[in-house]
């Protein structure tokens, strides 16, 4: 059995950043100002980052209001020293920005700031615009997001759930916004992304048009180095990065308090995050939120949470390398866990192919021992993951 | 192609989950063709398909979405987002998170409601979401005509969660009953609450109302509420207690038997009384 390997390395350097190597990120040049506040009758301790050039200062921890109708949590969230309240015009199907009109009611203006988001429609293959996506029917939405909020403007209006760098460039709603701003209706203009996010991030950052970007970011993205590497690009132009789904992006475990906390300490470890919107649907995770900005550090048994986080089954392969040498057949295993991760995380057929191909494998994989020999180290269950993906060598190539 | 085909067969097989949504098919509307695959979505994916929001969906115990996109000769649109949810309750909660009270209804399913561009219904353990693009005029028609068809294909269209029936009917808000599934008032020890919201000229109110089989844990709901609003000490015992929530204001709540009923923004003494009475009444004609 030959195992070719030469070649791997350049493709795999191209396309696995991100996974294992770093994995927590250098806290050393955080740029924030730390403010003791009163909140609803006590001394809080509150960090501050500037949102970019909006030149906005808010905590790092604010809500998003996406998973509440109750009107005295946001209440409570504002009255805490929460600065900034996130929904999107699709959220509860507009119910969502109601709730917050009713809130924000009779506040003063100054008091807080509102932030939405438009979506329209896109063609849910390639993330591209469809015919119905138009100037006029996001001006439209965006009349109705002011109607239900009570308000003439929005502090920040995103264009919501954008994937693609032609989306981002997508003439009908640039017009939009251009009108928006003109009409005073939103002060700061901002696209939100949360899957191709660095080639959505970089599009934003060399459009030179927008003020911010909302941007799902957490440890459980595999491509999170890359992700981090747009953010710093982006950041370093002037916008405002506002983090998001930093707990439950990837569903994999229910939220504790403890890998919470853990969670929004990683995603603030980045200077280049200027704040968070946390989805907390109780008073109890709203106080354990705003406690976090006591001290953003990670302390030994988060950074171990998240580290236990990070290798559930069925996340990602760490890397490790702890299997190398354990199977008699000398599989590379590694190499075929990274093809699955493909295959089943990405959905990057394609990808998992050229891989494989390049891996040489016998025509029989994994049928002939009568147990496994390897061990992982993170208890995958490797001769059934191996077996799945190397059916994909019998498929002809997509390429 | 055929190449194409064979290896989306491999990969779709292996990410849709065990548990399906049986024998649904998706509407076949005169003029419309399925412009691609039909993509089906489990908890762990649903973030690809609805962001944020599934979240909400998953508190409500989603299991399954199904999602098929169509299109007609003049390019327009339509897409019927089918969610699969644990039990037809739990498909109410998500759907009256949604419903707008004043909503343009029809009897489609159990119920639905029309809004320029989509048409929602709610039919037993789904919830079908019909969204069109692109349809100008034509928009009502031809969402109703895919939201019947779709419908059609659903089987049994069930009924709203009896429990609803047990509500005071005088001045409540029509349709705006709702099903918290977890975190009700935000509390973590709050859950599974029906509401409807009232409404006098001068007052607006929500009447709201749990049903545990076990009754430990409605004794439970109730001790932690009393630690919680600072009367610790208190012993849950069955009854009328009056609560000075932080965050609610005063909030008066009952426990008897296997139900819990309470009232929440509501201050006049005499009127709370008189619901809570108007309440158990009706409570007590459940068998
Ligand atoms: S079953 Fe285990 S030991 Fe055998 S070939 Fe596969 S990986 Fe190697
Ligand atoms: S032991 Fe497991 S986690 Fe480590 S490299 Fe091998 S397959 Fe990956």
């Amino acid at each position: 059995m030959h195992k070719k390997l030469i070649g791997r390395r350049d493709f795999m350097k191209s396309t696995l950043a991100g996974v294992g190597g770093l994995f927590f990120l250098p806290s050393s040049e955080w740029k924030h100002e730390i403010k003791i506040v009163e909140s609803r009758g006590k001394e809080k301790k509150f960090v501050y980052r500037t949102l970019g050039k909006t030149g906005l200062k808010l905590p790092v921890i604010n809500m998003g209001v996406m998973l509440t109708d109750n009107p005295s949590l946001i209440r409570a969230a504002l009255d805490s020293g929460i600065l900034l309240l996130d929904t999107a015009h699709g959220y509860m199907q507009g119910r969502n920005e109601e709730t917050i009109g009713g809130v924000i009611k009779g506040r003063h203006r100054d008091s807080f700031y509102i932030a939405t988001k438009i979506g329209l429609p896109q063609n849910r293959t390639t993330g591209l615009y469809l015919e119905g996506a138009t100037t006029e029917e996001f001006l439209k939405r965006l009349d109705i997001s002011l109607k239900r909020l009570g308000l003439d403007h929005v502090d920040i209006l995103y264009q919501h759930g954008v994937s693609r760098k032609e989306s981002v460039m997508y003439e009908p709603i640039l017009k939009a916004f251009e009108q928006a701003k003109k009409a005073g209706k939103i002060r700061f203009s901002g696209v939100s992304t949360h899957s191709n996010e660095p080639e959505v991030i970089d599009a934003v950052t060399d459009s030179k048009i927008h003020d911010v970007i909302l941007t799902a970011y957490t440890f459980k993205q595999k491509h999170y180095q890359e992700v981090k590497k747009a953010i710093a690009r982006a950041s370093a132009e002037g916008l405002g990065i506002v983090g998001m789904k930093a707990v439950r992006g990837a569903f994999q475990q229910q939220p504790t308090t403890q890998n919470i906390v853990a969670s929004f300490k990683w995603i603030l470890q980045d200077p280049n995050v200027h704040t968070v919107i946390a989805g907390f649907t109780t008073f109890e995770h709203l106080e354990t939120d705003l406690a976090i900005m006591n001290d953003l550090t990670l302390t030994d048994q988060e950074k171990l949470e998240l580290q236990k986080e990070a290798s559930i089954q069925g996340l990602y392969c760490q890397g490790c390398r702890q299997c190398i040498g354990q199977c008699p057949e000398k599989l590379p295993i590694p190499d075929l866990m990274r093809a699955y991760m493909y295959t089943y995380d990405y959905r990057n057929v394609a990808h998992a192919q050229d891989l494989i191909g390049l891996l040489d494998l016998p025509n029989r994989v994994c049928e002939d021992c009568s147990f496994c020999r390897v061990k992982c180290a993170i208890d995958f269950n490797i001769p059934k993951k191996i077996r799945d993906v190397a059916r994909l060598k019998d498929v002809p190539s997509l390429t | 192609m055929k190449a194409i085909c064979l290896i989306l067969g491999i990969t779709i097989c292996l990410w849709v989950s065990g548990a399906e949504t049986k024998g649904f098919k998706f509407p076949e509307v005169t003029g419309w063709k399925k412009s691609g695959e039909i993509q089906t979505f489990t908890p762990k994916t649903l973030y690809e398909y609805i962001n944020g929001a599934a979240d909400l969906y998953l508190m409500y115990e989603v299991e399954e979405l199904k999602v098929a996109e169509y299109q007609n000769e003049k390019k327009a649109s339509v897409i019927v987002d089918v969610y699969r949810h644990k039990t037809p309750v739990h498909a109410f909660g998500i759907y009256s998170q949604e419903r707008p009270p004043g909503g343009n209804f029809f009897d489609i399913g159990l119920q639905g409601y029309y809004e320029k561009g989509f048409f929602n219904f709610l039919m037993g353990p789904y919830y079908v979401k019909i969204s069109a693009t692109d349809t100008g005029t034509q928009d009502q028609e031809v969402l109703l005509s895919f939201a019947k068809k779709a419908a059609g294909n659903l089987g049994e269209k069930g009924k709203f969660p009896p429990l609803l029936a047990s509500f005071p009917e005088k001045r409540k808000v029509e349709n705006s009953e709702t099903f918290i599934a977890k975190n009700f008032l935000g509390y973590p020890f709050l859950y599974s609450a029906f509401t409807a919201d009232y409404e006098l000229p001068d007052k607006k109110f929500k009447l709201f109302l749990i049903e545990r089989s076990d009754k430990k844990e409605l004794g439970n709901m109730i001790q932690r509420y009393l630690d919680q609003t600072g009367k610790t000490g208190k012993v849950a015992v069955e009854g009328r207690h009056t609560f000075s929530d932080p965050h609610h204001g005063e909030i008066d709540l009952c426990w008897k038997g296997h139900y819990i009923w309470g009232i929440i923004n509501l201050n006049d003494l005499a009127l709370r009384s008189n619901y809570l009475k108007l309440f158990e009444e009706e409570l007590k004609k459940r068998k």
